[in-house]
């Protein structure tokens, strides 16, 4: 085809004109003065140019003027001087009673084997919706971002007020034991909230249990252990990470645990350690909070169920744990387990939750 | 903690009770205001006031740190604590030696910062304990 196309210029100009005319994409031809040979049909659809006025026309002159820019011709003649090619030039087109389109040129000068007769091919992509799509985006991420914000803030102040609420009503009442109930709840609500900071602070909502247990266990040694020489709470985590609801759950259930034992296993000032651990392979996980207290009373059957136990018991049954109590010689220890074999047990309800504790 | 004069600045009327109580009981006096306004005029109106603790996110003209940066031009020997129950503040939009406590808070966590901040070397960072655990990735 080639050598045919050299022999014969006007069958050349035509294949080229036919090529630029059916091209998708906005293309104009110039010659080297900046003339137009030829635009394409996109091009003159998209910019609202009569395709019979294109051959001929200078680019200054085509439309209503608008194309021409005087950076542009710079750029058009240095390409058509082969000094440069112009690649993702960016112009705003401003058309009179229209709204103004951002564009992106590329030009280059065309190879063709004719160095008198001079060619340009400029490509010129409208990205004006791409960029307004773009800037919509952005806008929705920070709406959404402002949103998350608005949330996380009232959620922090809900479990404020919750929490204000709890510890001016234990303020008032008269009960020691309805005051360290209250206490106990209040606990709890700070529980949740230290888990809230996790989840604020993560991504995806994915719980580092190490980092979210040893928040938890600072928060409640600050407020329930006195003598901090006497008594002790720390953890052995592994890097275990866990889903929100998961962590919420042992969150809650670390908790109960630890009010527990720190209200049992150390009678009279009586001085110990608990620790908080927690490790998994796979899918099968064991936590557990030991102490090195007085142990657990004998006839376990005696002493009434509180709802620190309903709680873990309740809280276990939906993590699908088993719990075991042990004697910790000295002291006692608290398991959950989970495992796929113990699923299989509670979903055959072979062994059920509440015999195991 | 010797006895000394604190104003909370809080909108939210519960917490403000509750943090009123928290500081009460633990033996200091304790003024109230419901946002910046008030909170200057009351600071214009009295010297004897020490410490202000302020929440970040407050209806008005002036939020939380706009008001501590008012206080720190104003009355720059006053100590500031501000809390909030997003994610802690820069570094640099807390004032000079204040303290950022993270809501929900405890007796405790303020507590903590007043010791600090009325103690004999007051920390060189703007952040509480617990939030500094928290959020381990903060440099100090």
């Amino acid at each position: 085809m080639a050598p045919q196309a050299s022999s014969h210029p006007n069958v050349a100009l035509n294949l080229a004109l036919a090529v630029v005319a059916s091209s998708t994409a906005p293309l104009l031809l110039l010659k080297g003065d900046l003339t137009l040979v030829g635009a394409s049909k996109s091009f003159c659809s998209a910019f609202g140019i009569d395709p019979a006025r294109v051959p001929d026309k200078p680019l200054r002159d085509l439309g209503a003027g608008e194309w021409n820019v005087p950076q542009l011709n710079v750029l058009l003649k240095a390409t058509a001087s082969g000094l440069a090619d112009i690649e993702g030039y960016e112009i705003d087109l401003h058309r009179p009673g229209k709204p103004d389109r951002s564009l992106i040129l590329n030009a280059q000068k065309l190879a063709h084997g004719d160095d008198d007769n001079i060619l340009l091919l400029v490509s010129v992509l409208d990205v004006t919706d791409a960029r307004i799509a773009e800037k919509l985006k952005d806008d929705l991420l920070r709406d959404k971002a402002v949103l998350l914000q608005e949330l996380q803030h009232r959620v922090a102040n809900s479990l404020q007020i919750i929490a204000s609420v709890l510890m001016q009503s234990a303020r008032k009442v008269q009960s020691e034991e309805a005051r360290n109930h209250l206490h106990d709840a209040h606990q709890r609500v700070m529980s949740v909230a230290s888990l809230q900071h996790q989840l604020a602070a993560s991504a995806a909502g994915k719980v580092e249990l190490r980092t979210y247990f040893s928040a938890l266990c600072e928060s409640i040694g600050a407020s329930m252990i006195r003598d901090h020489t006497k008594l002790s709470l720390d953890i052995d985590i592994d890097g275990s990470v866990t889903s929100a609801d998961e962590s919420v759950s042992l969150g809650l259930i670390v908790t109960e645990l630890v009010i527990n034992a720190l209200k049992h296993a150390f009678p009279n000032d009586r001085a110990g350690k608990i620790r908080v651990g927690y490790h998994s392979q796979g899918s099968n996980w064991t936590l557990s909070v030991t102490d090195n207290g007085v142990g657990m009373p004998k006839e376990i059957s005696r002493t009434k169920t509180g709802l620190g136990t309903s709680i873990v018991q309740a809280l276990a049954a939906q993590l699908h744990a088993i719990i075991m109590v042990g004697d910790a010689n000295p002291g006692t220890t608290v398991s959950l387990t989970h495992s796929q074999i113990s699923v299989v047990a509670i979903a055959n309800d072979t062994v059920p939750a509440d015999r195991a504790i | 903690m010797k006895e000394i004069t604190i104003l909370i600045v809080e909108d939210e009327a519960i917490i403000r009770m509750g943090t009123v109580h928290m500081l009460e009981d633990a033996g200091h006096r304790v003024v109230e205001a419901a946002n910046a306004d008030a909170a200057i005029e009351i600071l214009e109106a009295r010297k004897d006031i020490r410490v202000v603790l302020t929440d970040i996110k407050m209806p008005g003209a002036l939020c939380g740190l706009r008001l501590a940066k008012v206080i720190r031009d104003r009355w720059p020997s006053i100590h500031l604590i501000v809390a909030s129950g997003l994610s802690a503040p820069a570094e640099r939009q807390i004032p000079k030696n204040g303290r950022f406590i993270r809501k929900p808070y405890t007796a405790q966590h303020i507590l903590e910062a007043l010791a600090d901040l009325l103690g004999p070397n007051p920390a060189p960072y703007r952040y509480s304990k617990d939030v500094i655990q928290n959020y381990g990735k903060i440099a100090l």
